[in-house]
C-alpha cells in the first residue's frame, strides 16, 4: 500500500484587495487630525528678577535711550512727543541707523513702559513697530553690505549684523500697585 | 460578407495594484506632519496681530500659557491663579532649562495683568518668552 502525501492545492495568500481601503481610512484619520500650526509671535527675553530692595540704578546716557510710554488710552509718548502707534517705526529707524557704527555699549536701548490699564493689543502693536524698525534697519544694512536680505545671509554674516544692530528692548520695572 | 468590428485587444483599465503604495506614501507624510493636540484649551481668547513676527524654530522647547477674555490663566491642562504660575513654571524649567514660554494672551487683556504674569515668570527664571500673535496682512 502506497501512501501518497496529499498536496495542498489551496494557495495561502492574504487578500490584498482591501489594503487600499484600509490605508485610505488611516489616511483620512490623519488628514482630519492634522493641524499645521506654526507658532509665530514676538520673541522677547525678560530680565532676571531682582528683589526691589536689591535693585541697582544704572545711569544711561540720554541719547542712548528711546523711551516708549503707552498710556491707558493708547496714546504713545516717544521721548516726550505724542505720536500715533504706527509712526513709532519711522521715528526709531534713523536713531537706530545712526548708532550702527558705535561700539556695542552705545547702541540704542528702547524702553517700553505701559500703564496697568493699557490694552494688551496696543502694547503688541507698539512692540511690533519697534521690532519692525530693528528688522528693517538690519535688512537695509545687509542689503548695502552684502547685497542680500538679512534672512538670505549665512549664519556668520547674520551674526555680524546682529552685532552691529542688536535688538535691545527693555521692559520697565512695574511700579508698585497703589 | 461579414463586417466585424476590430476590437482593441489591450485592456482599458488603470492598474490599481500600486494604489495602496501611493496612499501609504501620503499616509506617511501626514503621520509625520501631524501634531496631535495634547491639551484642551479651556479659555476663550483672540490673539493680537503683528507684522514683525518670527517663527519658533524648536517646538520641543515651547510651553504655553493662555490668558482668556475672562482673565483666567491656563497652564498645561488646568486653570491656575496668578500666584501659582511661578511654581508650575519653575518645575517646567527644571526639566527643560532653555524653555520658551509662548504667551497666548487675549488681545483685550490689560497690561497690569500681563505684567503680573511676567513678574511671576521672571521669578521662575523663565526668561525666554514669546507673545503669540497671528500675522497681519
Amino acid at each position: 500500500m502506497a501512501f501518497i502525501k496529499k498536496k495542498g492545492t489551496r494557495n495561502a495568500e492574504i487578500p490584498t484587495a482591501s489594503q487600499a481601503d484600509l490605508a485610505f481610512l488611516l489616511l483620512l484619520f490623519f488628514l482630519v487630525s492634522t493641524v499645521f500650526d506654526v507658532d509665530t509671535g514676538i520673541g522677547l527675553t525678560l530680565p532676571e528678577y531682582v528683589p526691589p530692595d536689591e535693585m541697582e540704578q544704572v545711569e544711561v546716557p540720554k541719547d542712548r535711550m528711546a523711551s516708549v510710554l503707552i498710556n491707558e488710552n493708547g496714546d504713545v509718548l516717544l521721548d516726550n512727543n505724542v505720536i500715533p502707534v504706527f509712526r513709532i517705526k519711522e521715528q526709531l529707524k534713523p536713531r537706530i541707523e545712526s548708532k550702527i557704527e558705535l561700539p556695542s555699549n552705545k547702541k540704542l536701548i528702547v524702553s517700553v513702559k505701559t500703564d496697568r490699564k493699557t490694552v494688551y493689543n496696543i502694547y503688541i502693536q507698539a512692540l511690533d513697530q519697534i521690532k519692525g524698525a530693528f528688522f528693517e534697519v538690519r535688512d537695509t544694512y545687509s542689503q548695502n553690505k552684502f547685497g542680500e536680505k538679512f534672512i538670505d545671509l549665512t549664519e556668520e554674516q547674520q551674526n555680524e549684523i546682529k552685532d552691529k544692530v542688536p535688538i535691545i528692548i527693555s521692559l520697565a520695572e512695574p511700579e508698585a500697585v497703589k | 460578407m461579414k463586417f466585424e468590428k476590430r476590437r482593441a485587444t489591450t485592456k482599458q483599465e488603470i492598474p490599481t495594484t500600486s494604489m495602496p503604495d501611493i496612499v501609504f506614501m501620503l499616509l506617511m507624510f501626514f503621520m509625520v506632519a501631524t501634531t496631535l493636540r495634547e491639551v484642551d484649551v479651556l479659555v476663550d481668547f483672540k490673539l493680537p496681530e503683528a507684522k514683525a513676527i518670527e517663527k519658533i524654530e524648536n517646538k520641543r522647547l515651547v510651553s504655553y500659557l493662555w490668558v482668556g477674555k475672562d482673565k483666567r490663566i491656563q497652564v498645561n491642562d488646568s486653570i491656575v491663579k496668578v500666584e501659582d504660575v511661578q511654581p508650575v513654571m519653575y518645575n517646567k524649567r527644571q526639566s527643560l532649562p532653555n524653555i520658551i514660554i509662548s504667551l497666548r494672551i487675549d488681545r483685550g487683556a490689560d497690561m497690569g495683568f500681563v505684567t503680573d504674569i511676567q513678574q511671576e515668570l521672571r521669578k521662575a527664571y523663565c526668561l525666554r518668552i514669546n507673545y503669540s500673535s497671528t500675522i497681519k496682512i
